[in-house]
C-alpha cells in the first residue's frame, strides 16, 4: 500500500484537487444556477495562492485560505452583477468570466508571469491537508443534501417561483451558490497550484470547464457522490487505459455526449435508480413499514 | 485575427482608412460565422455550441483534402460549405434532436443541449488535433494565390473582398427571406411560440434541420475564408470564434437579423481599436467584456424583443 501511494502521490493528490473542483461547478448546478465560474475561480485560486507562497513566504494552510478567499469575494461580486441572468445566458456569461480570467493570466505582468507563468511555488503541503479540506467541503455539502436544506435547495432549483412564494430568498440562495463556488473552486486551485508547483495560462484555460464538467455531467450533477465519483473516474481513467493515450479528449467528447443524451442525471442517478428498481421489485406490493422509510430517501436522487 | 496588421504605409489618414477596412472585413468574417448561429438560437432555440468545431472542422477537411489535388478557390470554398452543413445537420439529427426528444422541460432540454454541444465540439477538436499534432494547418496547396490589390493607396486583398461581399449578400438575403417570405414567417412563429406554431402547420424539426444546414454551411464558409485569409487555422480557433460570436449575437439581440450585422461591427471595430490602441493581447478580452456589459446593463441586446425566451 505505501509503495503504491508513493508511486502515485501525484495521481491522489490530484484526484482530491478534482474533487473540489467538480464541486465548485456543481454547487451552482444543484441551485438550478448555470455557472461555469468554478473553472475561473479555480485560476484566481491557484494565481494568488501562488503569488502568496512565492511573495509573503506562506504556508500552505494560509495560502489555501488566501486562494479560497479570494475567488469567494470575486464569487460574491459575480453572483450579486448576474442575478438577473439564467439559463444559457448566465452559462455564457460566466464561460466569458473563464476566459477574461485567462486573458488576465497572460497580460498580468511579474504577478501572473505572463504567457510562462509562476514555477516554484513550494509549500509544506502534504495530503492530510488536501485531506481535512476537501472533508470540510464534503460534509457541508453532504448536510445541505439532508432534511430541511435539501428541501429548501431542490424547491430553489427546480421551481425558483414556488420557493419564493413560500418564503425562501432564492436571490440569496443563488449568491450563495457563488460563493461556496468561489471557496471550493479557490481552494481547489490553491491546492493544485503548490502540489504542481508552477501554474501558467494554459492550465486555466477552457479545457478545465471541460474536464470539471464531464466529471459532474457523467458522475451526476445532484449529489457530492456524483462529484466524487466523476472526480475518480476521470483523474484515474487515463492511468488505467493507457491505450487511450493522446486520444483521450476524443474519449472524453464521446462520454460527454452520451451521457448529456442518455444519462441526464449521470452514473449517481442511474446507481440510485436501479436500486430503486430493485428494490420495487423485491417488496411485495403491500407497502411494509420498510417502504414508508425509505420514501424520503428515494427523493433524494 | 487582428484588422489592423496590415499597416499603411503614408498618412495618418490613410492609416486609419486601413484600419476602417480591416475592421469591416473581420466584421463580415463574424457575420457569416455569427448569421446562422443568431438564426437557429432565435427560432429553434438552440445555442450550439459545436459551432467554433464545425468552423474549424470544415476548413481542416478541405487542408486534409487539398493534400490530394490541389482545387481553385470555389471548390474549397463549396466543399466546405457542404462539410459544414452535413456536420451541423448530423449534430442536430443525433444529439439535439435526440436530447429534446428526452427532455422533459424545456428549461432541463436547454442546459443537456449546451452540454451535448460541447460534448459535440470536443471530439471533432480532438481529431484535428491529433492530426496535425497541435499545429496550424492552412490550404496553402489550393490553387488559389491570395493578392493584394492598391486602390488609392488602400491595400486590400481578394479575400478580404470576397468575405465583405458574401457577408453583405448572405446577411441581406436572409434578412429579407425571414421578413418576406412563409418560411421566414414560419421560422419567426417557432421562435416566439413553438406550441403555437406548431398547431399552425409549422414542422418544427424540418425547420431544425433546414436553418442547422444553413448555420453550419456557413460556419464551413466562414472558415475556409478565414483560413485563406490569415494563412493557416489552429484546432483552437473554433472556441474563441465562438465566445466572440455569442458577443456579437447578444449585443444586437438573439433573433435579429440586423441586430447581429450591427453585433458584428461593434465587435470588429471596438476590437480593432483596441488593437491599435493599447499593447499586449488585451484584444481577446473584448469581447468577453462586452458579453459581461450587454448582459448586465441591456441583456436582450440592442434590437432584442422581450418577448423572446430567456430562460
Amino acid at each position: 500500500m505505501n509503495a503504491f501511494y508513493d508511486g502515485h502521490v501525484v495521481i491522489i493528490q490530484a484526484t482530491f484537487v478534482g474533487i473540489l473542483l467538480a464541486l465548485s461547478i456543481q454547487v451552482p448546478l444543484r441551485l438550478g444556477v448555470f455557472s461555469f465560474a468554478g473553472a475561473g475561480f479555480y485560476g484566481i485560486g491557484a494565481y494568488v495562492g501562488g503569488n502568496v507562497v512565492i511573495r509573503a513566504d506562506l504556508q500552505a494552510v494560509p495560502a489555501i485560505a488566501c486562494g479560497a478567499v479570494a475567488a469567494a469575494a470575486v464569487g460574491l461580486v459575480l453572483g450579486l452583477v448576474l442575478q438577473r441572468l439564467n439559463g444559457l445566458y448566465l452559462a455564457m456569461a460566466t464561460v466569458a468570466f473563464d476566459l477574461m480570467i485567462g486573458v488576465v493570466a497572460v497580460n498580468g505582468g511579474e504577478w501572473t508571469g505572463g504567457p510562462t507563468g509562476l514555477y516554484g511555488i513550494l509549500t509544506d503541503l502534504t495530503l492530510p491537508i488536501i485531506l481535512v479540506v476537501v472533508g470540510v467541503f464534503l460534509v457541508a455539502a453532504e448536510l445541505s443534501e439532508r432534511g430541511r436544506a435539501h428541501r429548501r435547495i431542490e424547491a430553489v432549483r427546480e421551481d425558483p417561483e414556488l420557493a419564493a412564494s413560500m418564503g425562501i430568498r432564492v436571490g440569496a440562495y443563488r449568491v450563495v451558490g457563488f460563493v461556496v463556488s468561489g471557496l471550493a473552486g479557490g481552494a481547489a486551485g490553491a491546492m493544485n497550484v503548490m502540489t504542481r508547483t508552477t501554474i501558467g495560462p494554459a492550465d486555466v484555460g477552457f479545457g478545465l470547464v471541460i474536464l470539471a464538467l464531464t466529471m459532474i455531467i457523467v458522475g451526476g450533477a445532484l449529489s457530492w457522490k456524483g462529484a466524487v465519483a466523476g472526480a475518480i473516474l476521470f483523474t484515474w481513467l487515463p492511468q488505467v487505459l493507457t491505450f487511450v493515450g493522446e486520444w483521450q479528449e476524443l474519449v472524453y467528447g464521446c462520454v460527454v455526449l452520451l451521457a448529456g443524451i442518455f444519462l441526464p442525471r449521470g452514473l449517481y442517478g442511474l446507481w440510485v435508480d436501479t436500486r430503486r428498481r430493485l428494490a420495487a421489485r423485491r417488496r411485495p406490493p403491500a407497502l411494509s413499514e420498510q417502504a414508508h422509510q425509505d420514501v424520503p430517501q428515494e427523493m433524494t436522487s | 485575427m487582428g484588422g489592423g496588421h496590415a499597416a499603411a504605409h503614408g498618412t495618418t489618414r490613410g492609416h486609419t482608412v486601413q484600419e476602417v477596412f480591416g475592421a469591416v472585413s473581420l466584421g463580415s468574417l463574424y457575420l457569416i460565422f455569427a448569421l446562422g448561429m443568431s438564426v437557429v438560437w432565435g427560432s429553434v432555440g438552440i445555442l450550439n455550441f459545436a459551432h467554433g468545431a464545425i468552423f474549424m472542422f470544415s476548413a481542416f477537411l478541405c487542408s486534409q483534402l487539398l493534400q490530394a489535388f490541389a482545387a481553385p478557390f470555389l471548390l474549397v470554398a463549396l466543399v466546405g460549405i457542404i462539410f459544414g452543413a452535413v456536420m451541423s445537420v448530423l449534430v442536430q439529427v443525433l444529439v439535439f434532436q435526440q436530447i429534446v426528444a428526452r427532455s422533459t422541460s424545456e428549461r432541463s432540454a436547454d442546459i443537456r443541449i449546451l452540454i451535448g454541444g460541447i460534448g459535440a465540439g470536443i471530439i471533432p477538436l480532438a481529431i484535428a488535433q491529433h492530426v496535425t499534432k497541435n499545429q496550424p494547418f492552412g490550404l496553402q496547396e489550393s490553387s488559389f494565390r491570395t493578392t493584394i490589390w492598391e486602390v488609392f493607396g488602400l491595400r486590400m486583398s481578394n479575400v478580404q473582398v470576397a468575405t465583405i461581399v458574401v457577408a453583405v449578400v448572405v446577411a441581406t438575403a436572409s434578412g429579407l427571406w425571414l421578413a418576406r417570405s412563409r418560411g421566414g414567417l414560419a421560422l419567426r412563429a417557432i421562435g416566439v411560440d413553438p406550441e403555437v406554431a406548431s398547431m399552425m402547420g409549422v414542422d418544427r424539426s424540418r425547420l431544425a434541420i433546414g436553418t442547422m444546414a444553413f448555420a453550419g454551411g456557413l460556419a464551413g464558409l466562414a472558415g475556409v475564408l478565414l483560413t485563406f485569409q490569415l494563412g493557416a487555422l489552429t484546432p483552437h480557433s473554433g472556441d474563441a470564434l465562438l465566445v466572440k460570436a455569442f458577443a456579437c449575437v447578444i449585443l444586437g439581440g438573439v433573433g435579429s437579423t440586423l441586430g447581429v450585422v450591427v453585433g458584428c461591427f461593434t465587435l470588429a471595430a471596438a476590437e480593432t481599436v483596441v488593437l491599435t490602441q493599447t499593447s499586449g493581447q488585451w484584444v481577446e478580452a473584448v469581447a468577453f467584456g462586452l458579453i459581461f456589459a450587454i448582459l448586465v446593463i441591456r441583456p436582450v441586446g440592442l434590437f432584442g424583443r422581450q418577448e423572446v425566451r430567456r430562460v
